[in-house]
């Protein structure tokens, strides 16, 4: 293997930089997990690979920003995509705004939030779920004036047109962004309004935040009755 | 410096896969060589080439299927055509993506070129050498391969074709999976 250097480390797959014929790119190589049965370890594994690809392009097509993805091998369950240069996270850009002015950040960060919004009304009016919407899986490139948003890591994707799978999603990013970002409600209040107008279909997008409400009390889980 | 390029496979460094241009040439003895065996090589039509990185992508995918022993067609020189093309029929990806006698330019992609013997043989017959693969830019019908690949404008208003296209091709298996006919 040319030069693969370790980048990241995570629960499920290792991150390595390479080149591609030319091109920097990542390679997330998702491993064996000795403590899952090996069946049961094997159809997670070629699962999330395959609907991480799928959800990758499907947002694509639809006009939201997410790596290139240059190869699968399905081997040894690795993706190969373009390694997106001088990008951040979300995370790190909001951390980095409130170190800076906490008193300040929340107007600052008001136009990242409503890309946010806007960004998640698009996934979700082509009945993309992303399953894992936190801070650290959105990317953030380019000049200041000029901000693209991308979102990676769509390992537990999943395509359903249920305002119940929707408002779930919205309700991860909520635990997500409260849990690492301190004093954001206001921001966050700040996606969903932007989410809310960018949606086309207003009365499946009331259903959603109607959805959300309910979760918010009830927690991700559904109530198994019967 | 050369006008082809020959690179080792990211997996297998062993393997090489080598990309050539030719202009202003028949295909028409070219193509009989290689349908009837003689020489082992694909043949790409130009026009559905935006540059030498989309063919350099699934000649990367037909070496690994190859290795992986899960090759759709009989050869990995097929095997390529039918990467490159995102269709799941073969003869329809053949007939799309593969040169034609008529056609007066060809994109040659050849994997495992001991001392480019292959490219060699292909310069003899053609009776040309390699122009440098910058010039696929101007042979690529931009408009066709749009519609071949199904790009859509929402999809062109933020990425560029090139990558549009690369995408696709990597990942035609999983997207196409379960949709329509085998």
């Amino acid at each position: 293997m040319n030069n693969k250097t370790l980048l990241k480390q995570g629960a499920e797959a290792r991150l390595f930089k390479a080149d591609f014929y030319g091109r920097p790119c990542i390679v997330k190589e998702r491993f064996k997990k000795n403590y899952r049965h090996p069946t049961l370890d094997n159809t997670l594994t070629a699962q999330r690979l395959k609907s991480e690809v799928r959800a990758n392009l499907r947002c694509r097509m639809a006009g939201i920003l997410t790596p290139t993805v240059y190869m699968v091998n399905f081997e040894n369950s690795s993706i190969y995509m373009e390694l997106v240069d001088d990008a951040i996270t979300v995370r790190e850009h909001i951390a980095g705004v409130q170190e800076q002015d906490r008193s300040t950040a929340n107007d600052v960060l008001k136009p990242l939030a409503v890309k946010i919004g806007q960004t998640l009304s698009k996934m979700h009016e082509n009945n993309i779920i992303h399953g894992d919407l936190t801070t650290s899986n959105m990317l953030l490139k380019g000049e200041p004036s000029d901000v693209k948003l991308l979102l990676i890591d769509f390992g537990l994707s999943s395509f359903e047109a249920s305002a119940e799978d929707k408002g779930v999603d919205l309700y991860v990013l909520e635990r997500a962004f409260l849990s690492s970002h301190p004093n954001t409600q206001q921001l966050f209040d700040c996606i969903l309004k932007s989410y809310r107008e960018s949606t086309k279909n207003k009365k499946s997008c009331a259903e959603i935040i109607s959805k959300l409400d309910e979760v918010r009390l009830r927690g991700r889980k559904r109530t198994m009755v019967g | 410096m050369a006008a082809y390029i020959k690179v080792p496979h990211t997996l297998y460094p062993d393997k090489t896969i080598t990309v050539a241009l030719y202009r202003n040439v028949s295909c028409k003895e070219l193509r009989k060589s290689v349908m009837s065996g003689a020489i082992e090589v694909s043949l790409l039509k130009t026009s559905m080439v935006i540059d030498e990185f989309q063919v350099l992508v699934a000649a990367n995918k037909a070496l690994h299927l190859q290795h992986a022993g899960t090759m759709m067609t009989k050869n990995v020189h097929s095997e390529i055509l039918f990467c490159l093309s995102p269709s799941k029929n073969i003869s329809e990806s053949f007939q799309s993506f593969g040169a034609a006698d008529s056609d007066t330019n060809v994109v040659v992609a050849i994997a495992d070129d001991q001392d480019d013997e292959r490219l060699d043989k292909v310069s003899e017959i053609l009776g040309k050498s390699p122009v440098a693969l910058t010039e696929l830019s101007e042979l690529a019908d931009t408009k066709l391969i749009t519609k071949a690949y199904k790009v859509s404008a929402d999809e062109l208003n933020s990425y560029d074709l090139r990558d549009a296209v690369v995408s696709r091709i990597s990942a035609k298996e999983i997207i196409t999976a379960g949709k329509g006919k085998v």
